[in-house]
């Protein structure tokens, strides 16, 4: 039984470590590539340079630490992020721009690579082998405009590549103006009785299934009763004054039905102002009062697990 | 002198008194009222005396900038009111509703899970209302939910909807579930007549330990399928439920039916108190919340009860349904089905519907949860 509980555990904390963190790396794709910079974004130095964007898909914060940008196939590790700045992680729906400036030793966000047309910008996962996201830059793609990636359909998972002539470094490639949903329901069902019909219906819908499923498994478990032979009836006896025993007993004649146990439960409940405690259906459970918990013995036993 | 007159006046600044309006008074005091209530009538006293508390602490006129109140980032009360915000205390409540409800009375009587559905047009009547009263859809549908009768979902619906009207609707939720005796007695005795109040309903049948395992993981597939944003109340609730019925994990249903769900209580309870700071409750739209509140919940005790009395229509002996179990379907669990046997006890002393009750009361719990599910992904 240990055993079975360390294998489990190893088991969670290998998957947390390993796949999760994997899951988390093919969220990030490149957003935005801009190779010829002669009148946009400025670096921290002041210079113009090509650069690339990457975007987390994901609702969840990325690290992106470790893995490798290139733009060449061959040499897939290229420009390795270093994993040590704090600062390579992307949150939810979030982007970040990397300078292509030729010198790394600029900072952990200039490439030592500069881009140009007609090459493939490849992401490069931390095992320096798997390909996350690749774009390939036509080689007639004009000065100031970039190729850019953006997000369509209901989901907005779904990306379409296009040259883009306003670049939008480190922001979001999609409608910046899209509506709430809030709003569109505004615009297409001002009253709510679209909503409302459509709610109702589905809130019918699951719980008639529900109905039906559970109708279906308590006639199958009648049927199974009916066919099954009648088990031999045992009488537990219990510390119990003879006024509880007569309660209980007459509760459970058959002669006076399940409707008894409601009666008993209720009538104790009123007399015991809520001291009739009843976790399992059809039990009665009668809490002994404790006292004070400063002199009650079994507080200070140690609970040990089973 | 100079210089203590000077203190003395920097300190006068710095007190509850000199910085006091008729706002934050008018508020403390309404937490008081809560409280009185509470422990005086015994209403929610769980909910209402921590939310009332909760209320004057939220109150105290202070000095802004202290960085202790509960909009202010990184105080105490900030970090306890980000399990409201971020909305994962509600998800933990209903892990422990669902260790703490028995599902039996439904699944002995599965048909009575529609009431519980039909109940649910109080939450979508309020969200017509406030589309009317001219609230945004997302707004609309945070207070909508209310009529779900459920504080939880209520929490984690309107902190993803409509976060500055969160303290509105759950005050609003809380207090209308306090007052479910009083607010659906008369709606019930109203729209039935003296025969139907005494009709009996055969004993529900008892559910075998196998039935009440499926019932939560074929619940859960069932429901989360249909709705996937429903899935952090739903996954809790029929999670717990698993977690009670399973047989093998008992400690830890005691857990989330016990002191998990007490603690999380306390603190939820506490912070939605505070977050009533009077700039932020105290406005046209918090009034119209309460009323919208109010009608919400007249709206799913009518429908409950009006669709058990269409449905007798179709139904012969036996069969019939005492329609004074219909305002069961308003999700406040136990209160509304202890209405529901209170009302029936009136008339028939040997009429027990309680057990009936709790059939459309934990379906009401689902129905709601799945409602916020629906509106989250229409609205959120």
């Amino acid at each position: 039984m240990r055993d079975l509980r360390i294998f489990i555990i190893s088991v969670l904390s290998l998957l947390g470590a390993t796949t999760l963190g994997a899951q988390n790396l093919t969220d990030l794709l490149i957003g935005e590539v801009l190779v010829e910079n002669t009148n946009g974004l400025t670096d921290g130095y002041g210079q113009r340079n090509g650069w690339i964007e990457l975007f987390n898909t994901s609702s969840g914060t990325v690290k992106f630490g470790g893995c490798y940008l290139s733009d060449d196939e061959s040499n897939l590790r290229k420009y390795h992020i270093p994993t040590s700045d704090m600062a390579a992680k992307l949150g939810p729906r979030q982007s970040i721009v990397f300078y292509a400036s030729g010198n790394a030793s600029q900072g952990t966000f200039y490439t030592n690579f500069k881009l140009r047309n007609g090459s493939t910008i490849f992401l490069v996962s931390n095992d320096g082998r798997t390909i996350i996201d690749k774009v390939e830059i036509p080689s007639d793609l004009p000065a100031d405009q970039s190729v850019v990636r953006i997000p369509f359909g209901i989901k907005g998972m779904d990306f379409e590549t296009k040259v883009n002539p306003n670049p939008t470094p480190g922001s979001y490639n999609g409608d910046v103006d899209a509506k709430t949903k809030s709003q569109i329901m505004k615009e297409q069902d001002p009253h709510g009785w679209v909503l409302t019909f459509i709610a109702v219906m589905v809130v019918f819908l699951a719980l008639m299934i529900l109905a039906f499923i559970f109708g279906w498994i308590g006639n199958a478990n009648k049927r199974e009763k009916k066919s099954a032979p009648k088990a031999k009836k045992v009488h537990k006896q219990g510390n119990m004054s003879p006024e509880v025993a007569a309660a209980i007993s007459m509760a459970l004649s058959m002669e006076l039905g399940d409707e008894v146990y409601a009666a008993i439960a209720l009538a104790l409940d009123d007399y015991l102002a809520g001291g009739v405690h009843d976790v399992e259906s059809m039990i009665i459970t009668i809490k002994p009062s404790a006292g004070s918990q400063w002199a009650d013995k079994t507080q200070n036993f140690r609970q040990l697990p089973r | 002198m100079n210089t203590i007159i000077e203190n003395l006046e920097q300190f006068w600044y710095f007190t509850g008194f000199a910085n006091a309006s008729w706002q934050n008074l008018a508020m403390i005091a309404i937490g008081i009222l809560f409280i009185t209530i509470a422990i005086k009538k015994g209403w929610e006293p769980l909910l209402l005396v921590p939310i009332g508390f909760g209320m004057i602490i939220g109150n105290i006129p202070m000095f802004p900038g202290l960085n202790i109140g509960v909009y202010e980032d990184g105080s105490v009360l900030n970090t306890l009111y980000q399990g409201v915000k971020q909305g994962w205390y509600p998800p933990l409540i209903f892990l422990g509703i669902g260790a703490m409800t028995d599902f039996s009375a439904l699944i002995s009587q599965p048909r009575l899970l529609l009431i519980g559905a039909a109940a649910q047009m109080g939450i979508f009547g309020a969200y017509l209302l406030a589309l009317a009263l001219g609230f945004d859809p997302n707004q609309a549908g945070a207070i909508g939910i209310i009529g779900g009768a459920d504080g939880p979902t209520a929490i984690f619906l309107s902190s993803k909807l409509a976060p500055d009207l969160m303290g509105a609707i759950a005050v609003s939720a809380y207090s209308y579930m306090a007052l479910v005796p009083v607010i659906q007695r008369p709606i019930m005795l109203a729209l039935t007549t003296k025969k139907e109040r005494l009709i009996k309903m055969p004993a529900p049948r008892q559910v075998s330990q196998k039935e009440k395992i499926i019932f939560p993981v074929v619940g859960f597939l069932l429901t989360a399928f249909i709705v996937p944003s429903g899935l952090p109340l739903l996954g809790m609730l029929f999670f717990g439920n698993l977690l009670k019925e399973s047989g093998v994990t008992r400690r830890l249903a005691e857990t989330a039916r016990g002191p998990l769900i007490d603690v999380v209580t306390t603190l939820i309870g506490l912070t939605v108190g505070a977050s009533t700071q009077a700039d932020k409750f105290l406005t046209g739209n918090s009034l119209k919340i309460f009323l919208l509140g109010l009608l919400s919940f007249v709206i799913a005790t009518t429908m409950g009860v009006l669709f058990v009395k269409f449905w007798n229509l179709f139904l012969k002996g036996d069969r019939k349904i005492n329609p004074l179990i219909g305002n069961a379907g308003v999700s406040a669990v136990p209160d509304s089905a202890r209405v529901s046997e209170i009302v029936g006890r009136e008339f028939d002393p040997n009429n027990h519907l309680l057990m009936h009750a709790m059939g459309p009361n934990v379906a009401g719990v689902i129905g709601s949860a799945v409602a916020a599910g629906i509106l989250l992904g229409f609205l959120g």
